[in-house]
């Protein structure tokens, strides 16, 4: 089987050692290669292991110039099919867009303090749950303290956004995973702008600061905006 | 992944130059990134499971209720807190009981992070073959 995993879409040029080691090689078209390895079985397996070595891939590459990273998991047929795709008027209009641009991801959580200081205004329903602590009681005094977090959650996420889209050429608001989760950002910047937008942050934290605790990831290839569903030329 | 990648964290803020871990990258590479459809086909296996237990821990009940134990045991932590010095001595029982009911919610986040594989579970899948 001849398969070709899709790591992703660059510009021709040598891949480092340690990529190619690893049986990665570019299917060039014009100026634009496909990132690929020879696919022995598939589907490939989504295992840690391989979703880590995808992204390694892509970020390794995506620090010495521009990539538009695949969605885990895309095969190709064989190198005519790469060469096809990479012929798509699309693909040289995302490389050209994101020649320059970096994403970086901002994640928050709640410390689990969070729910003292936003269930504060509760009392009578914490007051009543403790006196009985019934199922009827503890559900009335939760519901009304998630509430209370979606809106905190709401306000920080705002305070973050003013301070930092203004830095950002687009971004993408995710809804956050998990009870503590506070945001889940996704910011495209030009690559002379993440030190801008690293200051940005500093201050904000400052602001936010407990309970919140946050974590940035980048500069990464722009996984975020690259994700229009090409359409095959008819 | 790269021997070279630093962590670095000030105060509330942690930043990574890289994904590091299968928390990072879990939703950016399944749901996001390029997808060509017709000329590629999307073929992968192992992800049924996470995709559906991801959306599992939503509110519910469930989650309703341990915010009120929660929002309780907070309250009850700053009320002893506020006694002072003195009384600190005397409440050395209560503060172990506390303690253990504490573990023990905190061992049941532990279990939902493990089954939805987030929250930096170091083990590397036991099974993991060279697949590429």
């Amino acid at each position: 089987m001849s398969a070709l995993y899709l790591y992703g879409v660059t510009r021709p040029r040598e891949l480092p050692p340690r990529l190619a080691e690893r049986g990665l090689f570019l299917v060039e078209h014009d100026r634009r290669a496909a990132i690929v390895s020879d696919l022995e079985e598939a589907p490939v397996r989504a295992s840690r292991r391989n979703l880590l070595a995808h992204a390694d891939a892509v970020e390794e590459l995506h620090e010495g110039g521009v990539v538009l990273p695949a969605r885990f998991g895309v095969v190709l047929d064989d190198q005519e099919a790469a060469r096809e795709f990479l012929a798509l008027p699309d693909v040289e209009h995302l490389l050209e867009r994101h020649r320059d641009t970096s994403e970086l991801t901002l994640k928050g959580t709640y410390e689990e303090s969070i729910l003292a200081e936003v269930s504060r205004p509760l009392a009578p329903l914490q007051a009543a749950y403790r006196r009985a602590p019934s199922l009827e009681a503890g559900i009335a005094l939760g519901e009304a303290v998630a509430q209370a977090l979606a809106d905190r959650r709401a306000r920080d996420c705002e305070t973050v956004l003013t301070r930092l889209a203004p830095l950002a050429q687009d971004v993408v608001v995710s809804e956050p995973f998990g009870e503590y989760a506070a945001l889940d950002l996704a910011l495209l910047v030009r690559r002379d702008a993440v030190e801008a937008l690293n200051t940005a942050l500093d201050e904000v934290v400052a602001e936010l600061s407990p309970p919140l605790h946050l974590r940035l990831v980048g500069p990464l290839p722009p996984y975020s905006f690259v994700s229009l569903e090409l359409q095959a030329a008819a | 992944m790269s021997v070279m990648q630093r962590e670095s964290s000030a105060g509330y803020l942690t930043r990574a130059p890289r994904s590091s871990g299968l928390a990072d990258v879990l939703e950016i590479l399944l749901d996001r990134g390029l997808v060509i459809d017709a000329f590629v086909r999307v073929s992968l296996v192992g992800i049924e499971l996470l995709t559906i237990d991801l959306r599992v821990v939503v509110a519910s009940v469930d989650t309703y209720l341990r915010f009120a134990e929660a929002v309780n045991r907070l309250d009850l932590q700053q009320t002893s807190d506020a006694k002072g010095l003195p009384d600190m001595f005397g409440d050395a029982e209560e503060e172990g009981a506390e303690r253990k009911t504490k573990g023990a919610v905190e061992g049941g986040m532990d279990a939902i992070k493990e089954k939805i594989g987030l929250g930096g579970r170091k083990k590397d899948d036991e099974d993991d073959d060279d697949d590429r």
